[in-house]
């Protein structure tokens, strides 16, 4: 109890219920991103799309059994790709559209920072569990291949799709992490985990 | 300013230049410039500045740094405050650089003492930023996934420089655009909002003389949000009449914030809000059902929406939306009380039913109609009488009795409670007490002490007096556990007449009255006042009583104000209650101004001046005079009545003197050579004593003078010296009668003729020579030619004459003038004269005659007086001249006594006369 009441906990506990609920917001935010995207780039709702190299899947296998660290690790890892992977469909944007879209550049610079922000709680949590946050590579994710416009606008319908999966396994992953008990007492483990 | 002052200095320059030996390589160079170079200065700060000339300049020019002069726009600066540095360098110091200003000027005086600008800068003075205080923001939704954020600041103190201001924010890891205000400075909108992050908020204030932070706020957004209000709002009525159901559509989605609300309704027309408790609203919802509403009535909501938490701001309110419940059955019956109206018979009543609608919350609907039921209770068996009315009153026609009425309304939903009330035969039970009634802002309180029985209820009626119409009643029923009620609708300045009637379960007891007013004024005028009576001292006033509508309110009193017109006001307060009163304490034959004043508790007025005049004499003091004054003269004419008839006789002597009979007179021994002292004894013989008033002389024309002796002829001699005119002319007449003024003579004179042709016949003169009783003296001189006897009223003629036919008479006369002289030889002479003139007047002609014939008229002694009886003639007539100066009037004043008269006459008669030798 008095780690609950110490100012690291309550910091951690402000933590993860303001990412929660960024995390949240960002889903809802990404969800009406993804209609107005498909609508502007005239593509179908229902199409499919493969995996979007560089982003790691939300769905994974004993969710539940994974360490708190690991939850906040595959997070940063996760969103730091969404962040370099929005930028450039930004930038693409920008490029393609003119001023009549800026609305869904706006709308993508949103999501963007939000992405930014919740990256920024994940590091911050990593901090309090008094982790090392690993850096981003300097190079950053090698450079895309040259893609056709269609290709692009398939892909930045893949990162949306993607993104919004991530939101809500993020809601849950720091639903988990708020809960008081076994994640600390876990975090021995953690300290060995990759 | 600096340009300007460049160009000036370049144009020195120039100047100088011309005799610069690098003038010829085209180049322009000054002689000097300072350092600093344009400066920013702190105000209050000290400042120096240093001039720097040029080598070259020096030796051409002469020019020295000690020759160096500063000025501040025109005006030199002190030498204290230079310092020669070297022979090129000169500085300035100001302590404080609010003295200075633009611009500062380095000068030098080259040779001829000419002033010669070296270079100049400009100086810019003023304040480092303070740091920003009080930073706030505020995000506001803007549309449903915009939010602005906009904070404000307080800058600080004016810094009269140009002052930038930045409004920063940041993540840790992330630095967003500055934003920077437009035109003004307090101030600035940032439009890229993100939720859920800790962002740092900061102002930065800069300048040439700074740069200052305000402190740094630390809020994520999305706790100092002030969402749009819910839209959509409608409002739909449910199934029970008292519950609505409120939608509305939020403009926020959960995900970005839940939201708590605020419900606020009312009814339609009403402007006071009523709330739903916070507590039922603090949740998420897009509808809530509203309850305990009132049936068949119109709400109008609006509703506000927060986030949950309770951090940030409440939303504005939205759009009102009106909803109606729907109907209910009346949740009670109406009011009903009679008006009974007797006039007609009193065992026959018109019972005028009258019955309130009822109020809309009452109501619950559209009343439809209304039953009333009508029960006689002294006849059980008499079947009940009902009738369906529309309308608010229903007319009966019963016959004295105790009845009960039932009245219930009925709208669509079904029928109200019914509204009972019980007419008795008679108000017999008892009436409230101490009725009385007291102002509250617009509305008049009733109040009443309750009677010791338990009363139902208490109907209130009231109604607006007035002088012009009927009273046209208004009631309210109030219950029987109060014991007051605001009546409203009252006008202020009008009289009310309230009446209270206490219900009994068994019965009614009499109404107890007031009067009351909402609000007073003063009176709109004040009353005329008018005289009923006007006495010497006191006026009676009469008013008439003000109208009600003149009152304003209740008057306290009448006041009378009332005035002469040179004098004081006095002021006469009376009872409201009279319409006349007395003024007593009045001036007689005095005008006076009244007017009369109306006073209710609130003021007075004043009516119209009224002017009235007092009596000169009071009542009866006419009387009072005039009645003696008529006593006293009807006295005086008695008591001279009396005297009159006591003294008849004299008075006959005097006004009807006994003449003669010339019938029986002894003519035929009358004979001219017969003395007059003969005539005289025969006359004294004839006559009593004192009998004759008057003398009267008969002549006999023929040859007098020689049946006279020489000693009564003397006096005719004297006469014939005064007046030698006439004395040719005049008749034996006017000798023989005292007449021997030129008057009397001319009338002589003219009657000579006459007399002188019938001298042979025997002549009766009489001569009237002053008026009788103040009438005009009458000079007659009547000569009877006839032979006949002469009657009664030639007689009293005669009387007044002073004929020389009673020779006996004047004897008499002597006698008493004796005794007189020898009483009252005291008296002027002028006394004796009225006396004589009262006594014969005819005897008078003589001395009136003298006096007109140019006589002194100085007074004379009373030694002469004395002497009278053997003085001379005409020492006598000079005397008794003096006494005709006296008018005859004073003498009637001043009557003598009767036996007194004679006395007075003696004297001058026996020298007019002047026959009768003493």
């Amino acid at each position: 109890m008095a780690a609950a009441d110490s100012p690291s906990a309550a910091l951690r506990r402000d933590l993860c219920s303001r990412g929660i609920r960024l995390a949240g917001k960002m889903r809802a935010d990404v969800v009406d991103l993804l209609d107005a995207y498909v609508e502007q780039q005239g593509l179908d709702a229902s199409a499919s799309v493969a995996a979007v190299e560089g982003v790691p899947l939300a769905a994974v296998e004993r969710w539940d059994e994974q360490t708190g660290t690991q939850r906040l690790l595959e997070n940063l890892a996760a969103y730091r790709a969404f962040r370099a992977l929005l930028a450039q469909m930004l930038e693409e944007q920008r490029e393609q559209m003119g001023e009549a879209d800026a609305g869904l550049g706006r709308a993508l610079a949103a999501v963007l920072l939000q992405v930014s922000a919740f990256a920024y709680h994940l590091e911050e949590l990593l901090r309090l569990e008094s982790r090392g946050i690993p850096g981003e590579e300097e190079d950053g994710p090698p450079p895309p291949p040259r893609l056709s416009l269609f290709e692009q606008k398939l892909r930045g319908l893949g990162v949306l799709r993607e993104l919004a999966q991530w939101a809500v396994r993020s809601v849950r992953d720091l639903r988990q992490l708020a809960k008081p008990s076994p994640a600390t007492g876990a975090a021995p483990d953690l300290a060995e985990s990759p | 300013m600096f340009s300007r002052w460049s160009w000036v200095a370049c144009g020195f320059c120039l100047v100088l230049n011309i005799c610069s030996p690098d003038a010829s390589s085209g180049l322009v160079q000054s002689c000097g410039h300072i350092i600093p170079e344009s400066p920013v200065l702190a105000l209050g700060s000290n400042f120096t500045a240093l001039c720097i000339l040029n080598e070259s300049c020096l030796d051409f020019g002469n020019i020295y740094a000690s020759q160096i002069i500063w000025k501040i726009k025109n005006r030199v600066v002190p030498k204290e405050q230079y310092r020669e540095i070297n022979r090129t360098v000169s500085s300035v110091t100001f302590n404080d650089t609010s003295s200075l200003a633009t611009p500062l000027t380095c000068n030098i005086l080259a040779d001829g003492q000419i002033e010669q600008n070296i270079y100049g800068i400009t100086v810019t003075v003023g304040l480092a930023p303070e740091k920003p205080k009080n930073l706030s923001c505020i995000v506001h939704q803007v549309s449903r996934f915009t939010y602005v954020m906009t904070c404000t600041w307080n800058p600080g103190r004016h810094t009269f420089l140009d002052t930038q201001f930045k409004l920063r924010y940041s993540w840790p890891e992330e630095i967003f655009p500055d934003c920077i205000p437009k035109d003004v400075n307090n101030s600035c909108t940032i439009t890229d909002i993100q939720f859920f992050v800790n962002t740092e908020i900061w102002v930065e204030a800069t300048n040439a003389l700074g740069k200052a932070e305000s402190d740094r706020l630390v809020v994520d957004p999305i706790d100092i949000v002030k969402p749009l209000s819910p839209q959509n709002v409608s409002v739909s009525s449910g199934i029970l009449p008292t519950v609505l159901k409120l939608s509305w559509e939020n403009w926020i989605s959960n995900a970005v914030m839940t939201l708590k609300f605020n419900i606020r309704y009312r009814i339609a027309g009403d402007t006071n809000w009523m709330e739903v408790p916070s507590e039922d609203t603090a949740s998420p919802r897009t509808s809530f059902s509203v309850q305990g509403l009132r049936p068949y009535t119109e709400y109008v909501f609006s509703i506000r929406c927060m986030k949950e938490d309770g951090q940030g701001y409440w939303s504005d309110w939205s759009e009102e939306k009106t909803g109606m419940t729907t109907e209910d059955q009346p949740s009670k019956g109406p009011p009903i009380w009679r008006i009974i109206d007797t006039s007609h018979s009193p065992a026959s009543w018109t019972v005028h039913l009258i019955w309130k609608a009822l109020k809309p919350f009452e109501a619950n609907g559209v009343i439809l109609q209304y039953e009333v039921t009508v029960r006689d209770k002294s006849c059980l068996s008499c079947p009940v009488k009902k009738y369906n009315v529309t309308s608010t009153n229903h007319t009966l026609q019963l016959p004295e009795g105790t009845y009960e009425v039932t009245l219930i309304a009925r709208n669509s939903v079904g029928a109200s409670p019914p509204s009972v009330l019980l007419i008795p035969a008679s108000n017999s039970k008892a009436p409230v007490k101490n009725l009385r009634t007291l102002p509250k802002h617009d509305k008049l309180w009733v109040g009443w002490t309750a009677p010791n029985t338990y009363v139902l209820k208490y109907v209130i009626e009231w109604c607006l007096v007035s002088s012009s119409s009927d009273c046209i009643i208004e009631w309210q029923i109030a219950q029987g556990d109060v014991q007051g009620i605001d009546l409203k609708g009252i006008k202020p300045f009008k009289c009310y007449l309230i009446t209270v009637y206490p219900l009994y379960a068994d019965g009614q007891g009499s109404g107890q009255s007031v009067k009351a007013y909402l609000k007073q004024d003063r009176p709109s005028k004040g009353p005329t006042v008018q005289t009923k009576k006007v006495g010497k001292a006191e006026a009676v006033l009469t008013w008439n009583h003000l109208t009600v509508e003149e009152q304003n309110g209740f008057i306290r009193n009448y006041t009378i104000l009332y005035k002469t017109i040179d004098g004081n006001e006095t002021v006469v307060t009376v009872d409201p209650s009279k319409t006349e009163y007395t003024l007593s304490s009045l001036t007689s034959d005095t005008l006076y101004t009244v007017r009369m004043m109306a006073s209710t508790d609130n003021g007075s007025s004043t009516g119209p001046d009224f002017t009235f005049t007092t009596q000169k004499f009071g009542k009866g003091e006419i009387e009072a005079i005039v009645v003696p004054v008529c006593l006293a003269f009807l006295l005086i004419v008695l008591l001279g009545v009396l005297f009159c008839f006591n003294k008849r006789d004299l008075i006959k002597k005097h006004i009807w003197p006994i003449v003669p009979d010339p019938s029986k007179s002894n003519i035929a021994q009358w004979s001219p050579q017969v003395p007059a002292k003969h005539n005289f004894n025969s006359k004294d013989q004839m006559y009593p004593e004192g009998s004759f008033t008057d003398v009267s002389v008969v002549e006999i024309e023929a040859d007098d003078k020689k049946s006279f002796s020489e000693q009564d002829l003397k006096p005719f001699d004297l006469l014939k010296k005064d007046k030698s005119t006439s004395e040719g002319h005049s008749s034996g007449i006017g000798g023989s009668s005292c007449m021997s003024s030129p008057r009397q003579s001319v009338s002589d004179s003219d009657e000579g003729e006459t007399t002188q042709n019938t001298s042979s016949t025997v002549q009766y003169s009489t001569v009237v020579l002053n008026g009788y009783r103040d009438q005009t003296p009458l000079h007659v001189f009547s000569r009877s030619e006839s032979t006949q006897p002469l009657l009664d009223s030639e007689e009293r003629s005669e009387d007044h004459s002073g004929g020389a036919d009673s020779t006996a008479q004047r004897q008499q006369y002597f006698r008493q003038n004796g005794g007189q002289d020898e009483t009252n030889t005291d008296r002027p002479c002028f006394e004796r004269a009225k006396q004589v003139t009262h006594a014969d007047e005819g005897d008078l002609v003589g001395f009136v005659q003298l006096q007109i014939s140019g006589q002194s008229s100085q007074p004379l002694g009373l030694g002469m007086e004395k002497n009278t009886q053997e003085a001379a003639l005409s020492s006598v007539l000079q005397t008794c001249t003096e006494g005709q100066t006296v008018r005859p009037e004073t003498v009637e004043e001043n009557p003598l006594p009767v036996d007194e008269m004679p006395k007075s006459y003696l004297p001058q008669t026996v020298r007019q006369g002047g026959y009768m030798p003493q």
